[in-house]
């Protein structure tokens, strides 16, 4: 224990020291390299071993155009991800470029982590007006999004046909949705669910706020809902949980890291649409298919497209102009779209776009996009200091709530006052 | 750094041929300082720096991005009306509380069995150490977890024996069992320090009490326990402060969140989400103060005791 509480200092020291020394003994580097004398910048992502696959080869077609300049790639999980960063931001090492995701821009960028992409050249020409203000905090560009993702609810043909259940058309209120999910889970007897829990999503809710007009956060970064809000979204599944609508809680954790429904244990999900490839693979079904979230408001589904993930620069990167130009290639070329496909998500960049021959399942995501494209409006700003506390705060207390430790009220209670207490803690 | 132990070595062999009693010592002192010394500049830099830097911390908000600001004693107000933290404190008290003396007995009846003499003992005595060799690795929590799943084997068996409880791992009133039998699994390391104990004790003492007619029991209770109280009251105090630090397997059984419902959110856990996931490090940095506050003076505690039921050789007792 003694050695983890250290650590973070030790590092901190660690890299301090030694970014004194070279402050000391260093004559201005060059900040351009040639083929011959090319520069090195480090860029890390999270993912998985098939990400890592497409991403080596995104940096050595990158490398074989630009020989001037080398990338020197890592990565790791999801969750380590960012215990990383925090502990390289402490002493000042952040990698020159990074993958980065919307719930950690406002942390790292407010504190003047990342660099102003506006000061570099980037071409974001081809880019969707609404989209970009995503990467973007009190009119700086910290981010440029790669690659845009929707909230749908996926189900299998297969299993709602073995039930004798009718495929949803995607054109549902609450109550309808809730109706399905008890549907499923009365023919399903036990062994096949309707799906987990869909209020306990932060970005769930996030939609259904959008629905009825409510921001989520306020322009001062305060919450922008009220309790009763919350109570009312809560309640929206209190009549289905712990019975065959839900997937029961303790299943779900015994199944982590893989989702219920990648196990084949519920019929449905609500989430993002590029996990799409994740859940084939997981589930080894024939087919998935998306379709909108549901809202009683029939004309505002509340949806939008936010960035799948950014690409960010360190603010203290010697390599300015090459970070840029890395940047630039990853979000812009063709060839790189062919690389990745919807592994991240649909590319952001209508260029990319267009180089990419979308087929089978990443053709399914791309069409469900242009499918909801009439009721797309502006993606949220990032979002406060410490949303990933808050986001991960909101799954747990739910989990809580189907356990039976909680009541709605008592959820309420619990949610605000970690939010609270993390507003006032970054104010 | 790279000059001192030429330097000290000189002096070392030109202070020896002179006079001998004297000055030895002192020659002496200084090279056993010499040797000690990168330990000990690494045990400066490495653990007291860092903890008293911790300590200054515990007594700021400081989020690893921002200067830390000076706030006085709140952080370790805000602990004790934080739910979470209590909840990760009952958690903790009860693995300790459990854990500990279950474990110990496990060791102390394991290495009684191994103390006779039988063929093929070497061989169980590296089968039963093997668990506390292997059981903090991550490749164990991830077999606990499959173990104690829904129809793993554990279930299964326990269906067998008409008993049903389900899956353990998803349910919070079954989590800690599971992880007070991971514990007591590992009993090997206090297995192997209680049987060297075992191994002191004069064969004579039990002949003299078989002579006398004392049964199995009563040769255990005059003679087993206060010989080798000493052994005992070291593993007491070794594994009560393990187990206040238990970690990584509650992290990868519970996918470093602390669930079922908060039934694993141990302490170092919590300490850990709130440092790194929050990052709170100056609400971590209290955490962990407390801690070693809570663990020293339990220690204290058991050494205060101890004279009452420690006997060591050559004791008047």
């Amino acid at each position: 224990m003694i050695n983890r509480r250290n650590f973070l200092t030790t590092v901190a020291l660690g890299t301090a020291s030694a970014a004194f020394l070279s402050a000391c003994g260093q004559s201005s580097p060059a900040q351009t390299g040639s083929a011959q004398n090319p520069v090195t910048i480090n860029y890390t992502w999270w993912g998985n071993d098939d990400r890592a696959e497409r991403t080596r080869k995104a940096i050595a077609l990158f490398e074989s155009k630009n020989p001037d300049i080398k990338v020197n790639g890592n990565f790791t999980d999801f969750a380590g991800y960012w215990q990383k960063r925090a502990t390289e931001a402490a002493g000042g090492g952040l990698p020159d470029v990074m993958q980065w995701d919307l719930s950690y821009l406002r942390d790292y960028g407010q504190r003047n982590q990342l660099l102003d992409l506006g000061t570099v050249k980037i071409n974001t020409d081809a880019f969707d007006k609404s989209l970009l203000p995503s990467g973007q905090i009190r009119g700086k560009t910290y981010g440029i999004p790669t690659s845009t993702n929707a909230f749908a609810v996926y189900y299998d043909p297969a299993k709602l046909k073995s039930l004798g259940i009718a495929e949803p058309d995607g054109s549902w209120n609450y109550k309808e949705f809730n109706a399905f999910l008890a549907d499923v889970g009365q023919k399903g007897n036990g062994t096949l669910f309707g799906g987990t829990d869909y209020t306990g999503i932060w970005w769930n809710f996030n939609i259904w706020l959008r629905q009825n007009n409510i921001k989520a956060f306020t322009d001062e970064g305060k919450l922008g809902f009220s309790k009763d809000d919350l109570k009312k979204w809560w309640n929206l599944t209190a009549d289905l949980r712990g019975t065959g609508a839900i997937v029961g809680e303790d299943k779900a954790t015994q199944l982590l890291p893989k989702s219920p429904f990648g196990s084949n244990v519920t019929a449905t999900e609500v989430t993002w649409d590029n996990f799409m490839a994740g859940y084939l693979a997981d589930s080894g079904a024939k087919e998935l298919k998306l379709v909108p979230v549901p809202s009683d408001d029939p004309v505002n589904l509340g949806l939008f497209l936010k960035p799948s993930m950014l690409m960010v620069a360190s603010a203290k990167t010697k390599y300015k102009d090459a970070a840029a130009r890395f940047i630039d290639f990853m979000v812009n070329d063709p060839e790189v779209g062919q690389i990745f496909k919807t592994s991240r998500g649909v590319p952001a960049s209508k260029t990319q776009r267009d180089g990419t021959t979308f087929e089978g399942t990443d053709k399914l995501v791309v069409d469900y996009e242009k499918s909801i494209e009439k009721y797309l409006k502006d993606a949220p700003e990032p979002p406060i200091v410490g949303f990933g506390t808050l986001e991960s705060t909101f799954k747990r207390v739910t989990q809580d709530l189907n356990y039976g430790k909680l009541t709605v009220d008592g959820a309420v209670d619990a949610w605000f006052k970690e939010a609270e207490d993390l507003i006032k803690q970054n104010a | 750094m790279t000059q001192s132990p030429t330097l000290s070595r000189r002096s070392q062999t030109s202070a020896v041929p002179q006079s001998r009693k004297p000055r030895r010592r002192g020659a002496d002192t200084r090279a056993g300082y010499t040797f000690l010394l990168p330990w000990l500049l690494g045990f400066i830099a490495l653990t007291v720096g860092p903890m008293i830097s911790s300590l200054y911390l515990s007594f700021t908000n400081y989020n690893l991005f921002d200067a830390p600001k000076w706030i006085g004693f709140d952080n370790y107000a805000t602990l004790f009306q934080d739910e979470r933290f209590l909840q990760s404190v009952g958690v903790t008290l009860s693995y300790v509380v459990f854990g500990t003396p279950l474990k110990l007995a496990a060791a102390l009846l394991v290495a009684m069995l191994l103390n006779s003499k039988r063929r093929g003992q070497g061989f169980y005595r590296s089968a039963f150490y093997a668990p506390s060799l292997i059981g903090a690795s991550v490749s164990i929590a991830i077999v606990w977890k499959a173990m104690f799943g829904d129809s793993g084997p554990v279930d299964q068996g326990l269906s067998f024996l008409g008993i049903n409880l389900g899956g353990w791992v998803g349910n919070p009133n079954m989590t800690m069992g599971m992880m007070i039998l991971l514990t007591v699994w590992q009993f090997g390391a206090p297995m192997v320090i209680f049987l060297a104990g075992l191994k002191q004790i004069p064969a004579d003492l039990y002949e003299a009490a078989s002579m006398d007619g004392a049964g199995p029991v009563r040769k255990f209770i005059n003679i087993t326990w206060p010989m080798l109280s000493p052994v005992i009251f070291f593993n007491l105090l070794m594994e009560t402060i393990h187990a206040f630090q238990i970690f990584a397997s509650a992290y990868i059984i519970s996918n470093g969140e602390g669930g079922p419902a908060g039934s694993t959110l141990f302490y170092t856990l919590y300490l850990y989400l709130r440092g790194f996931s929050d990052f709170r490090m100056g609400y971590a940095s209290a955490m962990a103060w407390l801690l070693v506050i809570v663990v020293g003076v339990i220690t204290l505690i058991f050494f205060k005791t101890s004279k009452s039921w420690v006997h060591y050789s050559g004791d008047a007792k």
